[in-house]
């Protein structure tokens, strides 16, 4: 197949005066909704099927595919100024994000999420285009046993989430795992801790959680903290410009991690939300100072915010060579596709090339525009932090409790929320880190299933970990970033000893 | 920009139209022959969130009923998401007596009650009419050494832990009960298979690199794999051959000696206690909406069969399904 050829197709049908309309619609619509804590790309999609049901397929699809990357793109603004993550793949954003605004940098902070996310959003545009046929294997070769490893691999930085006690990050962590067992459990059938509550039976979505430890905790802070004049000072969006020294810091975190967020987003399953903890998370073991990391670091930014696009951009890999949806936003984007009278699969390449290229040029255009959109609306945005603190409280409060509201139109989910605001609060005065809780809560549970359904195939016998190569190599790869450091950890402590006074 | 207005214009008379209803009481409008007219806007409860099978039917059948004027009240979507429907369906049954509610269901109304996940079951619901049938499709690689159910159902008699099984939803519900329905009329020890579900829809990627065995699903999603010469389709659930292309190749299984069938059936039902003239009133248009050719353009677009049923067939219908279902739920040890 001419892939050369495909593309200019492509590129025709996307910078035809239609495709730039509706990739602008698209992204743009995507941004705001991205913004809005609590509001996904999943409901826009969904509301939008029945109105685009009358257009040309491939423009239709254009802009829905840009809400989907605009979304991401855009959710790393309330990340970063409010704490509160717009969409789910923008939660590791505020760990570096939030505390960078609070130091008075806001304005640079969010013109490094914008540049990472089009690096990323661009770097996996490229790779889509050029190695899909090719990637469409990677996507199928993870197995039940093979996501138990990658998951395991993702928990062994739990130690790392936090800047004080290592302790308490694990029992943080152990409340993530408790809190996302409830619900119906997948391989049985039976509910767990729902005491008898149907409201409880699907579990409890991951923004509730997100949104109650991050923001609506936030917020109590500050209510509790309103007579401290010290943070209410940083209302300065400080400049845009970055120096030599930030683009530096920034270049290697977005290199690598614009091909890692890639390939996890290309494993149906992972997805944005993964992709951006496992950046984080190896930027935080790479970098000479991750004491930083937690404290406004840009490389700690960069990270997750380059992953975390790229992963959007690999999540189309599965979904057009395989019709595979990963994660629940490309399911919606998949009943598109099929309301449109396009199937994606294995020959969509061949039957519909315009619609394949069509949607990775537009890609191309809608990732310029966000750029464009987003850069100079930045001192707009940021002037957020200038509204007066007590109705910036209210604001947030209210948009989380609408973003929740919005997932399932259940108000038993509002009770959650405020909980889980109460919860975050108490973890905050007791100094637990909300990361690894966070970090459980979404790993845990694909793990227990991965590892259920290993077993279940296995007869029970652990032994399959050790037939699959691709399983085996995470799990060792984890174990040494756990074991290694505790011996170099000693060498040292003993190393200071044979200084320091005899024993 | 026109599509826009028009959209503005509707949604006032939307409001427009709620208001006029408040002041006139709660139109109940079964007029002195007997015959019912809605006087507000009809409202469709998903019980589920946007997007899945159950909402992307209540948005088409709401669409194809306004463009096509088959009903002259707008007829809004709700999600009521949680609880495999249970939140969708206590929300319904608080909706007593309506006239101006309904909502869309298949078979996990009958297995999620006897799965003890719900209160409300179908008895509790008015049966207004079933639209559409969907088939479930045994799915193996293309590579794999069976090529029909019942070179499966053979080694699975012998040892039927020895195939793995994966579907998207839990034990106890519709991929497992459709594998297990079949499976049992073929000889095969239901209580022993191997069954793994997998919510993130993974199953066809387990299938496609090997780690499970079978893929219990839905017809119309094997389509494209087929076609692609990536899987085989050893068998379906439907009770004669599919029309279309690819779908008219695969077999059934009553056609390999297997005599058993399932059905994915989708359709409409009101809260309890609906009036009589209503429930005939929404009868008749769903069999209007059924014959349209732009519902039957919709079923081809999304791979659904057409299986219209009024609402005395559908209650019939129901019953013996649900019983069908007890009894395997029983015997598998999963009924409560």
């Amino acid at each position: 197949m001419d892939a050369f050829q495909g593309l200019m197709s492509g590129f025709q049908v996307a910078f035809s005066i239609e495709g730039i309309l509706f990739v602008f619609i698209g992204v743009f619509v995507g941004t705001f909704i991205g913004m809005m804590p609590g509001l996904g790309p999943i409901s826009a999609i969904a509301i939008m099927i029945p109105i685009t049901y009358s257009m040309d397929p491939t423009v239709a699809l254009v802009m829905m595919a840009g809400v989907y990357y605009g979304a991401i793109f855009g959710g790393s603004s309330s990340s970063i100024l409010l704490n509160a993550p717009g969409v789910a793949g923008t939660v590791a954003t505020a760990f570096d994000g939030y505390p960078m605004a609070q130091q008075g940098k806001a304005g640079k902070a969010l013109a490094i999420a914008a540049i990472a996310s089009f690096t990323g959003g661009t770097v996996s545009v490229i790779l889509l285009m050029l190695f899909t046929p090719i990637l469409s294997a990677v996507a199928v070769s993870f197995g039940p046993a093979e996501y138990f490893a990658l998951m395991f691999m993702g928990l062994t930085a739990i130690s790392s989430l936090s800047d004080g006690s290592t302790i308490k990050a694990f029992i943080s962590a152990t409340l993530g795992f408790i809190v996302v067992t409830i619900g119906i459990d997948s391989q049985t059938g039976t509910s767990r801790f729902t005491f008898g509550n149907p409201n409880l039976l699907e579990g409890i979505d991951f923004l509730v959680i997100a949104l109650g430890l991050f923001a609506l905790a936030e917020v109590s802070t500050l209510v509790l903290n309103r007579k401290d004049n010290s943070m209410s000072d940083n209302k300065e969006i400080g400049s845009l410009r970055l120096s030599k020294q930030d683009v530096k810091e920034m270049s290697g975190p977005m290199t690598r991690q614009s091909f890692l967020g890639f390939l996890i987003g290309v494993l149906p399953g992972a997805g944005a939300t993964i992709a951006s903890f496992i950046a984080y998370i190896t930027e935080k073991k790479l970098a000479k100072n991750p004491e930083e990391f937690g404290k406004g670091s840009i490389k700690g930014l960069a990270a997750p915010e380059t992953a975390n696009n790229a992963a959007t951009g690999g999540a189309f890999v599965p979904l057009l060579s395989l019709g595979i949806p990963g994660s629940g936003t490309t399911a919606v984007l998949l009943g598109a596709f099929l309301v449109l009278g396009v199937q994606p699969g294995p020959l969509l390449i061949q039957d519909r090339p315009e619609v394949f290229w069509g949607i990775i040029a537009s890609m191309y255009i809608g990732n310029i525009f966000l750029l464009i959109l987003n850069l100079p609306l930045i001192p707009y945005i940021a002037r957020v932090l200038r509204i007066p603190r007590p109705l910036l409280i209210s604001l947030v409060i209210i948009f989380s409790l609408i973003g929740v509201y919005a997932i399932s139109f259940n108000t038993f989910d509002l009770y959650m929320l405020v909980a889980f605001g109460i919860i975050g609060f108490l973890m905050r005065m007791f100094s637990f880190p909300a990361a690894p809780f966070i970090l459980a809560f979404i790993l845990g549970g694909m793990m227990e299933q991965a590892f259920r359904q290993t077993l279940t195939i296995s007869n029970g016998s652990l032994a399959i970990f050790l037939d699959k190569p691709i399983a085996l190599t995470l799990i060792i790869v984890s174990l040494l970033t756990i074991l290694v450091p505790m011996f170099t950890g000693r060498k040292k402590l003993s190393a200071k000893n044979d200084t320091g006074k005899p024993l | 920009m026109k599509k826009f207005l028009a959209t503005a214009a509707a949604f006032t008379m939307l409001i427009a139209a709620g208001c006029s209803n408040q002041s006139s009481g709660d139109g109940n409008a079964t007029g002195e022959n007997g015959e019912w007219k809605p006087t507000k806007p009809i409202e469709i409860t998903a019980p589920a969130g946007p997007g899945g099978g159950w909402d992307t039917t209540a948005r088409m059948a709401s669409q194809v009923f306004e463009q096509e004027k088959i009903i002259d009240k707008r007829l809004p979507v709700v999600n009521k998401a949680g609880g495999g429907g249970a939140i969708g369906w206590a929300y319904i049954a608080g909706k007593k007596d309506s006239e101006h509610n309904m909502f869309v269901a298949s078979p996990p109304l009958l297995l999620v009650p006897l799965n003890g996940q719900s209160e409300y079951g179908y008895e509790d619901f008015t049966p207004l009419a079933n639209v559409i049938a969907d088939y479930g499709a045994f799915v193996v690689k293309a590579e794999a050494k069976w090529n029909n159910l019942n070179d499966l159902f053979e080694d699975m008699k012998k040892d039927p832990a020895s195939v793995s099984v994966i579907g998207t939803s839990s034990p106890g519900s519709m991929d497992h009960m459709q594998f297990v329905k079949i499976a049992k009329a073929a000889g095969v020890d239901v209580t022993k298979i191997k069954y793994i579900s997998d919510p993130d829809a993974g199953g066809l990627t387990a299938v496609l690199n090997g780690s499970v065995d079978v893929y219990t699903t839905g017809v119309a999603e094997t389509i494209e794999q087929v076609k692609a010469g990536k899987i085989k389709v050893l068998g379906i659930t439907s009770e004669e051959r599919l029309e279309g292309e690819v779908l008219s190749d695969f077999q059934t299984a009553k056609e390999q000696g297997i005599d058993e069938t399932f059905v994915n059936w989708r359709g409409f039902f009101g809260p309890p206690g609906m009036d009589p003239a209503a429930v005939k009133y929404y009868e008749e248009k769903f069999k209007e909406l059924s014959d349209s050719p732009a519902w039957d353009e919709i079923r081809k677009k999304y791979g659904w069969g057409e299986l219209y049923m009024d609402s005395e067939e559908y209650s019939e219908f129901l019953k013996t399904e649900a019983e069908d279902m007890q009894n395997l739920l029983e015997e598998l040890g999963l009924s409560r």
